[in-house]
């Protein structure tokens, strides 16, 4: 039985939250809530990454502040952690910001979808069928076009689906 | 001031004390591929400003100072291995670069392809000028960011740093895939960052796990204290996280899902560049960590099995393509399954091999996806190509005869090396990745060969006129990188007994230590 100390039950909380965060990018597809499982898995990857310099019952590491002589906390993991940190909200930013841009196009933010589309525009610019689903499968039929979905959305708007 | 500087120098720069100042000053130059680039991505908007002639400029000249400079290091101060301390802090408290030859070789690579792949060089999209010229400026950046970052990948010497780069890579190439503005580029930008973002968190887990068993992220340190903390199971899931992390770029088995939807969308020579060299660099961050810190076979046989499942999804996904941009992409990840199988063997012969495995797809791959710039389209619309553009298809039999491995050429000697390997090996899983090679082999010459028959057959009416050529510059680039590989095929004994030597200096983790610290210097906590 492993001991119930603050040190095991946060080591466990950051591992808990890198697998939420993975497990929520795997289920969710509307994109808003991927990126939300993406800043929850980078989180707990930071927290896990500043546990590794810490000791129970140090001081913070600064010269003169506290007894001396008295045990620190390994700066290095803190330092590290912050450029970490930096990094991950830095692509975050980049990821809202395409993100919108995405929003703009296609009017949704239905990761299935999106991708239904995609292959689509490659297929039409490819001037390749389709790619088909498991119950439709490729054949000689005649498919029915894939619609221009410029088109489309500017004749209707599409509502936003999976929200 | 100018006495000052050297001195300075010379205490940051680990060689016997007794070589001239000319020669540390060359070494220390080793920075500057590194640190010009990212300049020069910054200058890039203001300058445009000022004049655009010079913008255009500035990248293309940046890239051939650094290849010189490269160039001028590896001739004055290799072929023995030599490590810069960055600001003249030592090791285990700064940041060092390590230049052996592989290091230099893949930096040097990263120069030279990066202008040959040049976004804004040849015939740019002439057809919106205006437009390109409002672009110009920032993809220039992009792509000197990304040639900045790639060369830090081969050089630095530290686990965090190379993250660091790692990321910076990864934000470049975001970028430059979504440059041209279309929507279903946005699309697959947006699906490669998630995934590319969750690979980099568990990249960021492995490293803390490896601080915590160890205390340092310098890879010397971690080579000299990995025999005694990162044995066991502890040490293996910290690889297998950097490796799946690491191996988002290198698109490597699991998480290489986004190759396909980006190499389709993204520009042509982007995905030369990604496909050809950030790829390679992503495995050799990899390698490094295999050789200096995760020697347990465990890990090699990890590797073996994610190389395996590469070849196998990704030939038969490419055996299934149908459009010429997918085709290479699918080929390509199997090509790297097949340098993680190559890096997987033991030894010296493993070092060999994956390098060369590396080169030659780097070479092929990139000019391929330089002659699907024009020829992006369905492969059924390839038919009787051959006859508008007959030297990029010759130029396209050349590569795809080597790819599958034609006697004379490069292709098959590097195969021969992989499969004696294996054989030598001998365990159950090594004759398993044999037998895998063989089968992706044999469907690769299936799918190969039916896109060149493609393009010799007549061509179809109405479609004669709508295949343009390839682009001059790309078909230049597709020479030059052609006659490379028919200049390595004809002279394979001198140029695998180069990389003999250089296999030989990278798998020699003694020279590593005490290249990074020249007096044995014991690590105390």
């Amino acid at each position: 039985m492993i001991p119930l100390t603050l040190e095991t039950v946060s080591y466990a909380g950051a591992v808990g939250l890198v697998v939420i965060g993975g497990l929520g990018l795997v289920i969710c597809n509307h994109l808003f809530r991927m990126l939300l499982a993406l800043v929850m898995a980078e989180s707990g990857a930071n927290l896990l990454l500043v546990l590794t310099g810490f000791r129970g019952g140090a001081i913070a590491p600064i010269i003169g502040y506290g007894p001396a002589g008295a045990p620190m906390v390994d700066p290095l993991p803190q330092v590290l952690v912050l450029t970490a940190i930096v990094i991950g909200v830095g692509v975050q930013a980049l990821a809202v910001a395409v993100l919108v841009r995405v929003y703009r196009t296609y009017g949704i933010l239905d990761m299935r979808e999106l991708r239904r589309r995609m292959e689509g525009e490659i297929a039409v610019a490819a001037g390749i069928a389709a790619p088909g689903s498991a119950q439709v499968p490729l054949g000689q039929r005649p498919l029915p076009p894939v619609p221009d979905y410029e088109l489309v959305r500017r004749s209707a708007p599409v509502r936003e689906r999976g929200a | 001031m100018t006495l000052e500087l050297p001195v300075d120098l010379l205490f940051g720069l680990n060689l016997d004390l007794n070589l001239d100042l000319t020669k540390v000053m060359t070494a220390n130059a080793i920075v500057l591929p590194v640190v010009l680039p990212l300049l020069a991505a910054f200058l890039m908007q203001p300058l445009a400003q000022v004049s655009r002639t010079l913008a255009r400029l500035l990248g293309p000249l940046v890239l051939a100072l650094g290849a010189w400079i490269i160039l001028n290091a590896w001739l004055d101060v290799g072929p023995a291995p030599f490590s810069v301390a960055i600001g003249g802090f030592a090791a285990p408290l700064g940041i060092v670069f390590y230049a052996d030859q592989l290091a230099l070789l893949f930096a040097l690579a990263v120069q030279v392809f990066t202008l040959l792949f040049w976004p804004g060089l040849g015939a740019a999209a002439k057809a919106d000028a205006a437009a390109d010229r409002q672009r110009a400026p920032r993809r220039d950046a992009l792509a000197l960011l990304l040639a900045s970052a790639a060369t830090g990948l081969a050089l630095s010497g530290d686990l965090f740093n190379i993250f660091i780069f790692y990321e910076l890579a990864a934000v470049a190439s975001f970028g430059l895939v979504c440059a041209d503005g279309s929507g279903r580029a946005r699309i697959a930008t947006l699906r490669y960052l998630f995934v590319s973002a969750f690979g980099s968190v568990l990249a960021l887990v492995g490293i803390a796990i490896l601080y915590l068993q160890t205390g340092t992220l310098n890879l010397a340190q971690l080579a000299q204290v990995a025999p005694e903390t990162l044995q066991g199971p502890i040490g293996l899931a910290a690889f297998a996280l950097l490796l799946i992390g690491f191996g988002v770029k290198a698109e490597l088995f699991p998480l290489n899902a986004w190759v396909p939807e980006v190499y389709a969308t993204a520009p042509a020579r982007v995905s030369a560049l990604l496909a050809g060299l950030v790829s390679k660099l992503a495995i050799l961050v990899i390698v490094r960590l295999l050789i200096l810190v995760f020697q347990q076979p465990e890990a090699s046989q990890l590797l073996l099995v994610l190389g395996v499942l590469g070849v196998l999804t990704g030939e038969f996904s490419a055996w299934r393509a149908q459009d010429f941009p997918r085709l290479l992409a699918f080929s390509s990840i199997g090509q790297l399954g097949l340098v993680a199988i190559a890096f997987s063997i033991d030894g010296t012969t493993g070092i060999l091999a994956g390098t060369a495995v590396a080169l030659h797809h780097l070479i092929i791959k990139s000019a391929l996806f330089g002659l699907a710039n024009r020829w992006s389209g369905g492969l059924d619309a390839l038919t009787g190509a051959a006859k508008g553009a007959p030297r990029a298809a010759g130029l396209f039999v050349l590569f795809a005869l080597s790819l599958v491995g034609v006697p004379p050429l490069w292709g098959f000697w590097i195969k021969l090396l992989i499969m004696v390997g294996l054989v030598q090996g001998g365990s159950p899983l090594d004759l398993l990745a044999l037998g895998a090679i063989l089968l992706a082999t044999a469907v690769e010459a299936h799918y190969l060969f039916r896109v060149a028959l493609r393009l010799y057959q007549p061509p179809v009416q109405d479609q004669a006129s709508r295949l343009a050529p390839p682009a001059r510059w790309d078909t230049g680039v597709a020479y030059l990188l052609g006659a490379c590989l028919v200049v390595i095929s004809v002279a394979i004994t001198p140029a695998t007994e180069a990389l003999r030597v250089l296999a030989q200096q990278t798998g020699d983790v003694l020279l590593y230590i005490d290249t990074v610290f020249p007096q044995p210097l014991a690590y105390k906590e």
